[in-house]
């Protein structure tokens, strides 16, 4: 699994483009990072990992689990050990202080603000009584909503390979951001991934008041 | 009534474009049974079962001369299932010889 902001951060460890990361190291329409024929991560190195500096959540998390419920309230459970993994696991301490100790918090509060927008997208759908079309995402909805897509992410690719939303692609977002609003965006990925948020957040803006009240 | 008027005033690209979305954000960040049943684990289900299992999965009892193994056995089935079945699982190894117990070796708890 792989988030939009987690996608801008290896990019930048690599030195590329989200638009090219996304074509050259996810799968499953951008949400999830490429692996090996024989299974390990594609930057799974014999050492370490090539985008270690800004690996996703799920990474850095290890060897704890997250989930959230509808409300987005969080439970953090222990992983099974595995084997082959040279990590020390026990089972002193907090989930709170081994969060702080592996630099999470700043990763978590990104991840968190996605949550909330994917919560707000999901009550903007049951208002407009589409929800089926996301429950079933081996239909036509996916590839149909890729060429929705208004900005460059995907281009040149195949339809399956292509992400499933312009948004996953940051780049390509804030560019277009950009030339609509007239304004500079920021380049550091921090500040990129505020705008990132805000130009989502207008656009959700945008379509509740199309909407009307709720 | 409602939902027909309200269908006129989005459009079907953006539409397509919040389904899109928000399926892709759904996988992304593990939202993988959507916000029906409650989000799920980022990867994999975290069962304890599973981690007793593999705790114990390859376990062996070694022989040493010294520094030097002179034999490996696995565990039987049996112990090993015990041990893989219950954290708080316990088994003693007891040293016998003709019946008559010689020995009392010590104790295995699954949890260590």
């Amino acid at each position: 699994m792989a988030g939009p902001h987690e996608i801008l951060g290896m990019s930048r460890v690599l030195g590329i483009g989200t638009t090219e990361f996304l074509a050259l190291y996810t799968d499953n329409q951008g949400t999830t990072l490429r692996s090996e024929a024989d299974g390990p991560c594609v930057f799974l190195t014999s050492s370490g990992c090539r985008v270690h500096a800004r690996r996703p959540l799920v990474c850095r998390l290890y060897p704890l689990g997250r989930s959230t419920d509808e409300r987005g309230e969080e439970r953090f459970a222990l992983f099974p050990a595995q084997p082959e993994c040279e990590a020390e696991v026990g089972r002193d301490g907090t989930v709170a202080a081994f969060l702080e100790s592996q630099g999470i918090t700043p990763c978590l509060g990104w991840s968190r603000r996605y949550g909330e927008i994917y919560r707000r997208m999901i009550g903007l759908l049951e208002r407009l009584d589409i929800q089926g079309k996301i429950d079933a995402p081996a239909a036509d909805a996916p590839a149909e909503a890729a060429q929705a897509g208004s900005g460059t992410a995907g281009s040149g690719q195949e339809p399956d390979r292509a992400p499933l939303s312009s948004w996953q692609d940051i780049d390509a977002s804030l560019a277009e951001y950009r030339s609509t609003k007239g304004i500079a965006v920021p380049t550091e990925i921090d500040g990129a991934i505020a705008f990132h948020l805000r130009a989502i957040e207008e656009w959700l803006d945008d379509l509740e008041s199309r909407l009307g009240p709720a | 009534m409602g939902k027909q008027e309200n269908r006129k005033t989005v459009s079907r690209r953006d539409v397509l474009k919040l389904a899109g979305t928000a399926a892709a954000f759904c996988t992304s960040f593990g939202f993988l049974h959507g916000s029906q049943t409650g989000g799920a684990v980022q990867g994999k289900h975290i069962q304890e079962g599973k981690h007793l299992q593999a705790r114990w999965q390859q376990a062996e009892i070694k022989w040493y001369k010294g520094s030097e193994l002179l034999s490996s056995t696995p565990f039987p089935s049996k112990v090993l299932k015990h041990l893989q079945s219950d954290e708080a699982a316990t088994v003693e190894i007891k040293l016998f010889r003709t019946g008559k117990l010689l020995k009392n070796l010590g104790k295995i708890k699954s949890k260590f």
